[in-house]
């Protein structure tokens, strides 16, 4: 059976179930199959039968998820990598084809690059606090609590408001003039920050929205995981005179890696595609009158939708793949690096 | 004024109604064409029923018409018909319908709503839409208004309902207070009918009071883009012009001068949390007012007396918002339809709608009733908007051209005036402005 | 059966570590991640010229009942949310029974291109959505989908984060001995999955489904935009009470609670389960 040696990384393993549960339950089922075979010529029928079951049915099982996604998203992909390959006004449909023309134009306009900036920005604001306060409220959940579920499912209680609905409190929160926040600031005594004129007050309010939403959930996941980690590790630690600190350095956190990893690459393809919460931030929904909080698919919004200009519209799309794909990769390679650091 | 009143129906969220609703409208130019190539045709139009026959017809409304007591009333003069009225919510939400189903070419209502903002849109397509030209209803709605609903080969396409003629909205507290005339007709008398003598009254006001004279530069400045014929496009060939002309650029540095070097503006953009929120704290004295927006500052300035309106709008008239019943061809009865639509925009109807949930008439002989005309707004110190907006409609006299990139043009405006309001070079912003505007190629 | 054992022996020992400090952490984050819903309960409990002139109150008022009845009446409510339960319960077993079929598969068969095809899944992510808004519906309208709730579930019912999250999981949650050994057994790919696979996966599904129910509750932009307003999911309907020119708020927020109750009496039913069995069945193993 497996037991987990200290060598293993558990990842995202919530459990063991199996062990349990099943390890006992199939073994007296299955053979029966095997010994129903008293022909000879039948059996080898089966054989041919079973290869091709082991052959074909990987296929089979992936096959739901790709023949849906490739209606729903292959196709979308493809259109519009097309479309990005041609002048296409989003009223008037296609035009000439124009080959790279849409990316170079779109290179060349400053707004591309002022939203790339804009959205590695946010980005950066909302997942690296985003992770470290899930490790940590993970870590807390993962103590010994009274009234468990109650704390877990009050972690998640942000993420059953609707999208729309946290940006409606929060937008109003973040007013200039009126708002809460500026409103506390000015009973201590902090002049009121311009949440809608400069640059970086504007990323924070925003990056707090995503904060909002998505800490408690990330830091189930990691809960998850943690309730996976064999508590023998820890006892051993708390042996040899760990203090907590340090055991959630060299026990939890490697033996999290693979969910870390997890994480760290789902936030950032969700990260670097943030739209919702920019678009709902003000009235206009373009990412403020000098584009403080324009991020990439806002920019990709204003143009295809705004400007009707669907070919660099889907030129950006397309580069923004390629980006949040390069993203991926390096956080990937950097998380991978840092959570085994840890581990050695 | 699409921008502005685009957003007026959801002003939570608007920014998605806008791009929802220009999506759509696009969707329908792309399965126009992949339609095409699939071969399915959409047309179903059947010859009109004879007379006995029994006949359902969906209405599809949006926001508030009024229409919900006049149903009944109409099925009863017409025991042949039953309407079934759909309502969305939003303006914006209904265009996105209507234009979804446009393009798929079917599902749409008998009789559709339309909002004067994306008519122009619906225009390009008025070969999918019945003509409505007939003699009965010859002359029956304010010239601008029928003509802004008939297509270029001289078709009606849809018939008129309510309109947003603009009169000027105040605080008639904030007037007294500061040693001013405050009653409506000293009032209108001192903002005159021009930009220059409301801006001039302005800082008579300014000198004598702290409230900022009127909300942001960007809602005053709408106002005034609206008087010019082609602000920003040719009308002959949709080229742009709007780098090049000289009224905007008049029209850009007026406001400017208004709103920030004499500093008349309280730099609150409309329909945000500041904006709304500024009802309560006396954020501003005197707004461009369109007839439904009464009920706007009634919700938001709960509390707060000494709204009031007056009877003037500078630079000639100004309309903001209003609608048109349409027959689209995939409609089974549009003889029928035709006849429903009829009835409800006949100046009868519209002013019991005018009287039941505000809609204000665009139909001549209703500016003329009494009904109308003696109503009051009792929260607006008993005003009578009835007769204010009606002389407002009939100081309406252009229709501005709004081509394919209005939009766009428009929004960069609104955002080098937002700009500006920031703290940004008025000169600075304009550049930038110039600049998007020849991106947009 | 000794490591079990020792494992619930340790669980105790930890047990009574559980600090001061942890629960002040959770009470602030309680505290915080609370706020907007109780804001808004606030805010739907008054009337709409209390919540103008008085915006930054936190003691509710006593109209929310009288609220709740208006917005109920005002929309569509029981039909959206019916159309809203029908969509995320489909949503969810769709998502889960595709995702663990599919992370079955990568998790634990050998087959050419699984890691090709598991590297495109998970660069399926990251293709932007909001363009794909309009091809997407020229989809829809070719299957004549526009309108129907189906237009809806097809979309959301394919799930890359759910296949690379069932993938991972079972990746650990299910031994390859126990594979190996039903394969000797000569049991059929089918068998194994569903007798073997499938019960293992049982608590990282419970997750994902509850993930992907909020998530199809939650969302607005897509129906939206495919969806009647006769017809519609609850965002969807509650959209509507934003209809008027002045947006009465008191209505609004009411609404967002009145959306949010149905998950929170979910979490208060089958959270227990859900949660506990979830992190449990980890340490009872």
């Amino acid at each position: 059976m497996t037991v987990q040696s200290p060598a293993q990384p558990p990842g995202t393993t919530p459990g063991m179930p199996s062990r349990a549960g099943v390890s006992t339950r199939p073994a007296p089922e299955l053979p029966s199959f095997a010994q129903r075979s008293p022909m000879k010529p039948r059996s080898g029928w089966r054989r041919r039968l079973t290869k091709l079951d082991e052959k074909a049915a990987p296929y089979a099982y992936v096959s739901p998820f790709f023949v849906l996604f490739g209606v729903v998203g292959l196709f979308p992909l493809l259109y519009t990598a097309w479309v990005s390959l041609h002048k296409w006004s989003l009223i008037g449909g296609k035009g000439d084809y124009v080959g790279l023309k849409n990316y170079g134009d779109v290179l060349a306009q400053p707004y591309f690059w002022n939203a790339l900036k804009n959205t590695v920005s946010i980005f950066l604001l909302s997942s690296v606090p985003q992770v470290i306060a899930a490790l940590l409220i993970a870590a807390a959940l993962d103590s010994g609590l009274r009234a468990r579920t109650f704390w877990r499912m009050g972690v998640l209680l942000p993420y059953v408001v609707a999208p729309v609905a946290v940006a409606l409190i929060f937008s109003d929160l973040f007013g200039d003039k009126f708002g809460l926040v500026n409103h506390l600031l000015g009973l201590v005594g902090i002049d009121p920050v311009q949440w809608h004129k400069d640059v970086l007050p504007s990323h924070v309010a925003i990056a707090t929205m995503v904060n909002f939403r998505w800490t408690g959930y990330n830091a189930l996941i990691f809960l998850a995981a943690m309730q996976a980690i064999p508590r023998d590790y820890y006892e051993a630690a708390m042996i040899d005179g760990a203090g907590r600190i340090r055991t959630f350095f060299s026990i939890t956190v490697p033996q999290l890696r693979a969910t870390i990893i997890f994480v760290v690459i789902t936030s950032t393809i969700g990260g670097l595609q943030i739209f919702d919460e920019p678009r709902m931030y003000d009235q206009y929904g373009l990412g403020g009158a000098d584009r403080q909080w324009q991020t990439l698919t806002l920019y990709l919004y204003q143009l295809g939708w705004t400007q009707k200009n669907f070919g660099r519209a889907a030129a950006v799309a397309w580069m923004l793949f390629l980006i949040v794909i390069v993203f991926a990769i390096v956080n990937f390679l950097v998380t991978r690096r840092i959570a085994s650091k840890g581990q050695r | 004024m699409t921008s502005r009143s685009t957003r007026i129906g959801a002003p939570a969220v608007p920014s998605r109604h806008v791009v929802l609703a220009t999506l759509t409208a696009s969707l329908l130019a792309l399965s126009a064409c992949s339609s095409a190539s699939g071969g399915d045709s959409p047309s179903t139009q059947v010859g009109s029923t004879s007379g006995g026959e029994q006949v359902t017809l969906t209405l599809a409304t949006f926001n508030q018409f009024g229409y919900e007591e006049l149903i009944p009333e109409f099925e009863k003069s017409h025991p042949n018909i039953k309407v079934t009225h759909k309502k969305a919510a939003t303006s914006n939400e209904a265009r996105d319908n209507f234009f979804t189903r446009l393009s798929a070419g079917s599902g749409m209502a008998d009789v559709e709503a339309v909002e004067v903002d994306w008519l122009p849109e619906m225009l390009q397509f008025s070969d999918k839409f019945t003509d409505l030209s007939s003699a009965d209803v010859q002359g029956r709605w304010l010239d601008w208004k029928a003509k802004a609903a008939t297509d270029a080969e001289g078709h009606l396409i849809g018939y008129g309902t309510d309109s947003g003629p603009e009169a000027i909205c105040y605080r008639s507290d904030l007037f007294k207070a500061a040693g001013l005339p405050s009653d409506r007709e000293s009032v209108a008398k001192m903002f005159g009918n021009t930009w220059e003598s409301y801006f001039a009254a302005g800082k008579q006001f300014k000198a004598k009071s702290k409230v900022p004279f009127f909300d942001s530069i960007g809602a005053t400045y709408q106002g005034m883009v609206n008087q010019l014929e082609a602000a920003y496009e040719n009308p002959s060939d949709d080229a742009i012009r709007a780098t090049d002309n000289a009224a905007v650029k008049k029209v850009y540095d007026q406001v400017v001068q208004a709103g920030i070097a004499d500093g008349l503006s309280a730099k609150l953009q409309q329909w945000g949390d500041d904006w709304t929120a500024s009802y309560q704290k006396d954020g501003f004295a005197t707004m461009l007012c369109p007839g439904w927006m009464v009920g706007v500052i009634e919700g938001n300035a709960k509390g707060v007396k000494g709204w009031d309106v007056a009877n003037t709008f500078p630079g000639g008239g100004g309309n903001w918002g209003g609608s048109y019943l349409t027959v689209p061809k995939q409609s089974a009865h549009p003889k029928e339809a035709q006849q429903l639509a009829a009835w409800l925009t006949a100046p009868e109807q519209q002013i019991k709608a005018f009287q039941k949930v505000g809609a204000f008439p665009s139909q001549k002989q209703a500016l003329e009733s009494q009904d109308l005309l003696a109503f009051k707004v009792a929260s607006f110190n008993n005003a009578p908007t009835g007769q204010i907006f009606a002389d407002r409609a009939k100081a309406v006299t252009i229709t501005p051209y709004k081509g394919t990139h209005y939009f766009a043009i428009n929004d960069a405006m609104q955002q080098a005036l937002t700009r500006v309001e920031q703290g940004a070079a008025p000169q600075e912003s304009w550049d930038k402005w110039v600049a998007d505007v020849k991106a947009l190629g | 059966m000794s490591t079990s054992t020792l494992r619930r022996g340790s669980r105790l020992v930890r047990r009574t570590q559980a600090s001061p400090t942890a629960y002040v952490i959770l009470a602030v984050v309680l505290v915080g991640s609370a706020f907007p819903l109780w804001w808004s309960f606030v805010i739907g409990s008054k009337d709409s010229a209390a919540i103008v002139q008085d915006p930054f109150s936190f003691i509710p008022g006593g109209h929310f009942l009288q609220n709740a009845s208006t917005v109920v009446t005002t929309i569509p409510f029981w039909k959206a949310l019916g159309n809203s339960i029908f969509v995320s319960t489909t949503v969810a077993l769709f998502v889960v029974l595709f995702s663990a079929m599919a992370g079955f598969a990568f998790a634990k068969l050998r087959f050419r291109g699984r890691s090709g095809l598991l590297v495109f899944v998970i660069a399926t992510m990251a293709v932007p959505t909001q363009l794909g808004i309009v091809p997407l519906f020229i989809v829809m309208s070719k299957l004549g989908w526009i309108g129907s709730l189906w237009a809806v579930i097809l979309p959301s019912a394919v799930s890359a984060f759910g296949v690379f999250w069932m993938t991972q999981y079972l990746q650990e949650a299910l031994p390859d001995e126990l594979i190996e050994a039903s394969r000797v057994d000569g049991a059929s790919t089918l068998r194994t999955f569903w007798s073997i696979a499938l019960p293992a996966a049982r608590p990282g599904a419970a997750m994902l489904g509850l993930f992907t129910f909020i998530a199809t509750w939650t969302n607005f932009f897509w129906p939206f935009i495919i969806l009647d307003p006769g017809n519609p999911t609850l965002p969807v309907a509650l959209q509507q009470l934003q209809a008027a020119y002045f947006v009465d708020y008191s209505l609004v927020l009411n609404g967002v609670v009145l959306m949010a109750l149905p998950l929170i009496v979910l979490f208060v039913f089958a959270g227990r389960q859900l949660v506990a069995g979830i992190m449990q069945g980890a340490v009872k193993g």
